[in-house]
């Protein structure tokens, strides 16, 4: 390389590597807790054990106006997802009879929160406006009705595809919890 | 050779003939694209034209989407929804699922709009069209039925099936249920979902 061509070179090279070291070290001094006292370290998510499940029918607030296609849409995905987990050996249904005698049995509740219908045509349109969303408490509970694990989950349908889609991206999420939590 | 390099001359396209050229092209994409959409817009009422007949019996109606919750069916299935003595029947390809009467616990029905042009093809086409002409294409759509049907397998346990009709079939087949003994309970009247027009 030529002296004249190698100027040009060192300054940017200079430059660069100047930028990453001040980044480098604006990153070191903006991560929280690092100086000063240790941040207490979260809790590890909490584990349940169970060889069954029941899913207890979908019940609205009576200041809830949910759809029943939406509801029973929700229920019967998220009996199709928790079948994916694998994590049981047996998903009873609300009401069945033969889940009384199952042993190490947990209850899912969805108890649901918020509901806003949107629109497809206006979604697909817009791109913007029409999204649909479900919002419901995931319980899980002993048999006896004590609590074991709560979570607040989103449903939602944005862009493409029909309404009843917010509650298989409900149901996906359920689902997570449930891979998560067992 | 003065000739010849004036011919040569005119036969290099100038700015204004590439221009028209290009507006051409544009204009035949264009075309291409809504004749294609038009053409698949138009293949579901063509396919739905012969089963009107069908439908005048009034106890089968062809043509109907399973959305959800027939165990032995995956969900989005389509086959003939029909009543019988003992309860309702839906069949789709070799399979046939029976709902007892006495086990079905409620019916709701509904009226929904359903694109046109659906389904991953159908995005897949919007989303082809240049310059945002796939939006055009969201603004098609129909009515459609929804009946919801609520039941309990052996065991009690609960199960919920949704089905998707042609507009106006939901609601006589639900009072056929009913005729026959079909649970039903009071419903709250959801306000009717806005249409964009």
């Amino acid at each position: 390389m030529r002296p004249s061509s190698r100027v040009p070179f060192l300054s940017i090279f200079s430059f660069a590597s100047g930028s990453a070291v001040l980044l480098m070290a604006a990153s070191l001094f903006a991560q929280p807790g690092r100086a000063g006292k240790p941040e207490p370290v979260p809790d590890a998510p909490q584990k349940l054990t169970a060889s069954n499940i029941q899913l207890e029918r979908i019940v609205s607030p009576e200041d809830l106006l949910i759809p029943e296609d939406t509801r029973l849409s929700m229920y019967e995905n998220v009996i199709l997802e928790l079948s994916k987990t694998k994590k049981f050996m047996h998903i009873y249904r609300s009401g069945d009879r033969t889940a009384a005698d199952a042993p190490d049995l947990v209850v899912l509740h969805l108890i649901p929160e918020a509901f806003k219908a949107g629109n497809q045509k206006e979604r697909e349109v817009t791109t913007v406006a029409g999204a649909t969303s479900i919002k419901v408490k995931v319980q899980f509970t002993s048999p006896d009705g004590k609590i074991l694990l709560e979570k607040d989950v989103v449903g939602k349908v944005r862009f493409y595809g029909e309404n009843l889609r917010a509650t298989y991206d409900l149901a996906k999420k359920v689902a997570t919890i449930v891979n998560q939590s067992f | 050779m003065k000739n010849r390099g004036m011919r040569t001359n005119s036969s290099v396209p100038g700015p204004s003939s590439e221009f028209v050229r290009r507006l051409v092209l544009l204009g035949g994409l264009l075309l291409f694209g809504a004749g294609l959409v038009l053409t698949i817009g138009a293949a579901p009422s063509f396919s739905r034209q012969p089963a009107t007949p069908h439908n005048s019996s009034g106890n089968v109606i062809p043509d109907v989407k399973c959305v959800i919750g027939l165990e032995a069916l995956k969900p989005g299935a389509k086959g003939t929804l029909s009543s019988s003595p003992t309860g309702m029947e839906f069949s789709s390809g070799k399979k046939k699922i029976d709902i007892a009467t006495s086990s079905i616990q409620d019916v709701f029905t509904g009226q929904e709009s359903r694109q046109d042009v659906s389904g991953m093809g159908g995005t897949l086409v919007e989303a082809a069209i240049p310059y945002g002409g796939g939006r055009v294409v969201s603004l098609f759509s129909h009515k459609v039925d929804v009946l919801a049907v609520e039941y309990e397998d052996s065991n009690g346990g609960f199960h919920g099936a949704i089905f998707v009709l042609s507009a106006g079939k939901a609601a006589a087949f639900k009072n056929q249920l009913v005729a026959q003994g079909a649970k039903v309970s009071k419903h709250m009247e959801l306000p009717e979902p806005k249409e964009q027009k």
